[in-house]
């Protein structure tokens, strides 16, 4: 099928509302495939996320015989607050890579991945030096 | 180009079910992260109510808006413009914000 053989609406771009213009604005809009796989990989950012979370809530609910409080408290803190900045982070970064897209621009670096591995270290840290020191 | 059926998007990649799927998987997390808050119940309390109420309303909102999410993706994808989800983005990042936020309360004040 040809341009000319398009319907007027095929070839009028669907309004966007008024927060994706102001959050994503200029550019042109990207292949879908390239917007639903951002969606995605959002998505298995916020099940990480999730994950991070309900593992908190277990440490802090079914722990109580294996650490002391601070060491129980501390970790399910540690665990709860990474999750929060990743669901945050998870949302920057689809903003971001939607940005880039939209401007044909290079990816940006995800910086929640450092912040994953440097807190997943240190609270694995935590439990080894707790156990250690037993 | 080929003409599909309505509903039907044509792309053999299937992106709008796995777009739909991955939304799925989320919301069985909200639902795990939500059911393992109840247990949280009697040693806490009334507050976690409110923890549970806004993972099992994550949950909820995207289970009733999986159909008009696929169809959107599906149209999306056959006319070459899929709209960018940022509401649904917006809210389900709030929600994850807003339960890590309360349960750092719920632990610190426990």
């Amino acid at each position: 099928m040809t341009n000319s053989e398009q319907p007027a609406s095929a070839n009028t771009p669907p309004s966007r509302g008024k927060i994706a213009e102001r959050l994503l604005p200029g550019g042109e809009e990207p292949d879908p495939r390239f917007t639903l796989a951002n969606e995605r990989t959002f998505l298995a950012w916020i099940r990480t996320s999730l994950a991070l979370l309900a593992g908190g809530i277990a440490i802090e609910a079914f722990t109580a015989d294996l650490f002391l409080e601070p060491v129980r408290k501390g970790l399910a803190v540690v665990l709860l607050l990474l999750g929060m900045l990743l669901s945050a982070g998870a949302a920057v970064r689809w903003l971001r890579v939607e940005r880039s897209m939209r401007n044909k621009a290079p990816l940006p670096l995800p910086l929640i991945v450092p912040l994953l591995a440097g807190a997943g270290a240190l609270a694995a840290a935590v439990v080894l030096i707790f156990i250690l020191w037993r | 180009m080929a003409t599909h059926p309505a509903g039907s998007h044509g792309d053999p990649g299937l992106q709008p079910e796995r777009t739909t799927l991955a939304w799925g998987r989320t919301m069985m997390a909200l639902v795990t992260v939500s059911a393992i808050f109840l247990r949280w119940l009697p040693a806490h309390g009334l507050p976690i109510l409110l923890l549970f109420a806004v993972s099992a309303g994550a949950a909820a909102a995207i289970y009733f808006t999986q159909r008009h999410r696929y169809s959107a993706s599906s149209r999306g994808i056959a006319r070459e413009n899929v709209d960018a989800d940022i509401t649904a983005v917006l809210w389900t990042a709030f929600a994850g914000v807003a339960l890590g936020g309360l349960g750092i309360g719920v632990v610190l004040a426990g």
